[in-house]
Order: C-alpha cells, then sequence, then structure tokens
C-alpha cells in the first residue's frame, strides 16, 4: 500500500477536484467518530440518520422524613419517566428511518438555568440497518435494538457472538436518613459502622439493579453488558441521592459460540510512554 | 533622546526614517489585506507565498507529527503548507435577539471554509488535512472570530484540484478514509433559532407535580429538528453525509412583567462532510488487543477533542 494506487478510483476522482453527481437518498448524518464509523461498517452496518428523542420534565416534589431511609417514589418515577419519554421517541425516530437498530446512545440531563425543577432529558445515537438487509438484528418485538455501545464496542460485541436488544435502565431516589442527635452523641469519638448510611446506599442501589434486571429480562436477554451504576444529585437536598443503572441487554445471535470459536485478543505491552 | 520622548512622540532624525519606513510597509500591508478580503480572495503576498511552496521552492510547513509524516509519505501524500482562513464576524442585532448570532454561526465558517480553500487552490493542493476549528475568546461585543488552519496536502501523481477537500481530520485518519473510499469533503453548518411566546398553561410552577412539559418540549424538538435539517441541506450541497458532529443547543427563558416568559432555543450542530458510497466494505483485518502495562497506556487514554469552538458551552450538561 506504499503507493497512491491503494485509494480506491472514486476516492481519487474526487481528490483531483471532480465533483460527483451527490449520493441521492444516501446521504446520513452521525456523530460517529472515523473510527466508530469504520468499525461498525466492518461489523457490516451502514448508518442512516441521527436520532434524537428529547423531554422537557417538571419534577414533582415530595417530603421525606428527617430520619427516615426511603425511596422517594415520585422523583424515581419522575426520572424514569423522563428518561423512557426522551428514549421512545429517540425509537420513533428510528424506526421512520428503518432503523434496525441505534448505536451510541447517550443519555444526558441537562438542568435549565431558568427553573431548578425543570430537566431536559435527551437521548442521541445513530440508526444503523444491516448492508445486506438483514433482519435478523432487530431488537424485541421487531422494533429497532437501542445501545449504549459504542461503534468499537458493537463491532467487539458481535464478534464474541452477541448482538444488543435494548439500552435497559433502573432507577431509584432515595433519600438517607439524618442520625438522631442521640445516636450521634452515643458514637461520639468511637469508631463504628453508620449502619443507617450503609443500609440506605445498598438499598437504593439494589432497587435500582433490580429494576434494570427485570427490563432485561422482559426484553428476552440473556445478559446485560457494559452495565454502569452511577450515584447522581441533580440539584436536590444532599441527603437525596439517584442511583442509576444503565447498561445493553444482550443475546447470542444464534446460539451461544463455542469458547474456541472467539479469537483471543493478542496481549500487548505498550513501551511508547 | 530622552525616555519621555517615547510619549510625547518626539523622535531623533535617523530612528524616524527607520519608523516610517515600517509604518509605510505595515499600512500597504493593511491596504492589501482590506482589499483582498472586500474581494474575497488572498491578499498577493499570501498568493505568492504559497505558489512558492507549491513548486517547492521553499520549505514545506506541516502540523503532522512524525508518524503522520511517514504514514502521508508511504501513501503518496506530500506536506505543502499550514493554511487558514479566518472571518471574524459580528452578528447583527435583530427584534428577536439571538437569530442572527446563532444564524451568523452558520455564515462565519462558511466564510472561513472558503477562505481556507481559496489559500489551498493557491498552492495547488488536493486537500487539506488536520483542520481545526477555532476560536480566540475576546468576547468583543456581539462579534467572534471563525478560524480554520490545517495543511495542504498534495497526492503524488495527482494534478492540482480547483476545488480541494476540507477534511477536519488528522492526515492518520485521513489516509485510513481516503484507502477505505470514505474522502473527508469539508465541513457542515446547521443552525436554527427559534421563540416560544405566550405558554400561559403549562407554566412550571410550585404545586405541579411530575409532568412533562410537552409545549416547551415540541418547541424545543423543532429547533433542533430545523438544525439538523439544515445540517443534512449543507451537506447534501457538498455532495455527502455527516460524521463527528459536535453540537451546542440553549434553551432560555426570558422573564417578563406580568406575563409569561418568552422562550428562546437555539441549536448549532457542526460535523464533517464524508463523501462514500453506501455499501463500501472497509479493508484489512482488525486485530484486537489488550495492553499488559499497568496505568496510563498509549493505546488507551483518548484522543483529545478536534473542535475547539464549542468545547466549553457543555459546563451544565451532566452524563446521565
Amino acid at each position: 500500500m506504499a503507493d497512491a494506487a491503494a485509494i480506491p478510483e472514486h476516492a481519487l476522482e474526487r481528490l483531483k477536484g471532480l465533483r460527483g453527481e451527490g449520493r441521492p437518498g444516501g446521504i446520513f448524518t452521525s456523530d460517529f467518530s472515523v473510527n466508530e464509523f469504520l468499525l461498525v461498517r466492518k461489523a457490516g452496518f451502514e448508518p442512516i440518520g441521527l436520532c434524537v428523542g428529547s423531554c422537557i420534565y417538571h419534577l414533582g416534589f415530595q417530603m421525606a422524613g428527617w430520619t427516615a431511609s426511603q425511596e422517594m417514589t415520585v422523583l424515581s418515577q419522575a426520572m424514569y419517566e423522563a428518561r423512557e419519554l426522551a428514549m421512545s421517541r429517540m425509537r420513533s425516530e428510528a424506526s421512520d428511518m428503518g432503523a434496525d437498530g441505534v448505536v451510541g446512545v447517550r443519555l444526558t440531563v441537562k438542568r435549565m438555568e431558568w427553573d431548578s425543577k425543570v430537566l431536559e432529558f435527551v437521548a442521541i445515537g445513530t440508526g444503523i440497518v444491516h448492508a445486506k438487509g438483514h433482519q435478523g438484528f432487530k431488537g424485541p418485538a421487531g422494533q429497532a435494538f437501542t445501545s449504549d455501545l459504542s461503534g468499537q464496542d458493537f463491532w467487539t460485541l458481535l464478534h464474541a457472538g452477541y448482538r444488543p436488544l435494548e439500552l435497559v435502565m433502573g432507577s431509584c431516589v432515595y433519600h438517607v436518613a439524618h442520625q438522631s442527635v442521640m445516636k450521634g452523641l452515643a458514637n461520639t469519638g468511637r469508631n463504628v459502622e453508620l449502619t443507617n448510611f450503609s443500609q440506605a446506599l445498598y438499598d437504593a442501589r439494589e432497587i435500582a439493579m433490580e429494576r434494570m434486571q427485570q427490563e432485561a429480562a422482559q426484553a428476552g436477554a440473556e445478559g446485560v453488558v457494559g452495565v454502569d451504576l452511577h450515584e447522581g444529585s441533580h440539584n436536590w437536598a444532599p441527603h437525596i441521592i439517584e442511583f442509576f443503572a444503565v447498561g445493553t441487554a444482550v443475546i447470542p445471535i444464534t446460539t451461544e459460540l463455542d469458547a474456541d470459536a472467539i479469537p483471543d485478543p493478542m496481549l500487548v505491552l505498550s513501551v511508547n510512554s | 533622546m530622552s525616555w519621555l520622548d517615547k510619549f510625547t512622540g518626539a523622535k531623533s532624525p535617523p530612528a524616524a526614517s527607520e519608523g516610517d519606513r515600517a509604518q509605510e510597509a505595515a499600512s500597504a500591508r493593511g491596504a492589501q489585506w482590506e482589499s483582498a478580503l472586500k474581494a474575497d480572495r488572498p491578499p498577493d503576498f499570501v498568493i505568492d507565498r504559497l505558489r512558492a511552496v507549491g513548486s517547492g521552492k521553499t520549505p514545506w510547513v506541516a502540523t503532522m507529527t512524525p508518524v503522520e509524516l511517514h504514514l502521508a509519505r508511504s501513501h503518496g501524500l506530500r506536506p505543502l503548507s499550514t493554511v487558514s482562513g479566518t472571518c471574524w464576524y459580528r452578528f447583527g442585532w435583530s427584534l428577536t435577539e439571538g437569530r442572527k448570532w446563532t444564524e451568523g454561526h452558520a455564515a462565519g465558517w462558511a466564510a472561513a471554509l472558503d477562505r481556507i480553500r481559496q489559500e489551498a487552490i493557491a498552492a495547488g493542493a488536493n486537500a487539506v488535512v488536520d483542520v481545526q476549528m477555532r476560536t480566540i475568546r475576546q468576547g468583543l461585543g456581539d462579534s467572534m472570530d471563525f478560524t480554520l488552519v490545517g495543511t495542504a496536502v498534495k497526492i503524488e501523481g495527482l494534478p492540482p484540484s480547483p476545488d480541494p477537500v476540507i477534511a477536519t481530520v488528522p492526515a492518520l485518519e485521513f489516509v485510513r478514509l481516503v484507502e477505505s473510499g470514505i474522502v473527508p469533503v469539508g465541513l457542515a453548518v446547521g443552525a436554527s433559532f427559534d421563540t416560544l411566546d405566550g405558554l400561559y398553561f403549562q407554566q412550571p410552577n410550585v404545586f405541579m407535580g411530575n409532568l412533562p412539559l410537552t409545549t416547551l418540549g415540541q418547541f424545543w424538538e423543532r429547533v433542533r429538528r430545523n438544525a439538523h435539517a439544515r445540517l443534512r441541506e449543507s451537506a447534501a450541497a457538498q455532495g455527502g453525509s455527516v460524521l463527528a458532529h459536535v453540537q451546542f443547543g440553549q434553551l432560555l427563558a426570558r422573564e417578563r412583567d406580568k406575563q409569561p416568559p418568552i422562550y428562546l432555543g437555539r441549536h448549532i450542530v457542526i460535523g464533517t462532510v464524508v463523501d462514500t458510497p453506501a455499501g463500501e466494505g472497509v479493508k484489512g483485518d482488525i486485530h484486537t488487543v489488550v495492553d499488559m502495562r499497568d496505568g496510563a497506556s498509549p493505546l488507551t487514554m483518548g484522543t483529545p477533542s478536534r473542535h475547539s469552538a464549542y468545547g466549553e458551552f457543555h459546563e451544565h450538561e451532566g452524563a446521565i
């Protein structure tokens, strides 16, 4: 490949300054990086367009007892519903385009400067289709699959013998109880576990994960890959935390591959630091 | 000459003639720039410099790293010169403040793109690689500079192009893309601005429970869709699709007395235009590797963002 002959003819034509007649109907827009684009193509897929769904949501209000460790169900529901709305709008954009699936989905939450109760939820990803029209890659119920995996991870997942089904998530907003004054006094100067805090964090994380797992089971998945367990507070009181679990539910492409059939990655040691 | 002369402007005779000459040269250069910008082409001395580089009379200048130079040369690419296009643009005033600001971004980048292309033509290039979008934040009122800087290259065996491609990817990626039949040809910009007035219902208040704000949401979605539609038009005009977006969006509320606020939404999307037939395969095998190095590995370090112009706008946005 040491000469210009390695460059395909139509690319050479364009570099000479000759413009083709354009590619009617073949125009896509995507936020893929160059490498993502190449790997998605290598995996046998073509991007067809950016899919975006958003939702501007007003969060309701809920009081929590000062000393109660409890789920803030109003906020949990809000955070889940808003994301689900953004996701479903993204999915409907994808099916309007005729996409087989959406990869590289990113979920973002943006605070509006003018009202702390209003959040903007955005789901954004690139709709792709199988280049040869293979229909076996669709998600549950013949809908477009969704996944937060990058183009690189998508290629790797297919090579491991799995295909993505659905971006699954679970949310739990939790109020961590304040310690009582008497308990605080009793603990002064001692090494102790703050069991009420431990228990609250444990429970909230557990609820978020259970919900995500439940979604995966409904989608008919074998497992969930690339799970991110995220703790965050969206401008709430200091003892209120959201636990958010998100990942891609996957299923074997046909049957589960034999371990021998999956190529091993090469082990390298990079020495150029 | 006393130190005070510096301030009073009194100069001793020899220094005066030297200073005058320098001043004359500077104002002549200034006049050349002025007429060139008016005529929408680079000034003669820039064209002369680029032609000299293009014909090999003066040394080439490249932003490439040695690795990129190695790969470029092994694929028949020769660096020519660093080329640039700048447009310092003042946004006009409009009743719905912000429209001109938003649409000015599309105009500013388009002007810079045109200027960098003209410099590339002067150098006899086939392409400009490693094009970066930059802006200096001086905050000079309602204005902003739109700058593109890159390296003009020629491809051995090809005649100079009358319409060089402007590739916002580094030389390393340019070679890889072109090999796979994907030609990065330019920048596409989509910008949209709109206002929403009279939102009496669904005005957020403390008694409101969980509720999606549909009117506001649909308004905002429309702004974004328009920006993306313009992005597609802009790409189609250059005969290609769009990769590697950067986007910037803002939804603002302007409070008013005894009336609901006006909502202003603006959205700008910018991406690299690529020209490629659908279904073109990717040559070569891909090997997966695992780096056995502990700590920061050159294989796992992320590549820095290519575009610095819109980076700092995302401070309020959080992941999931």
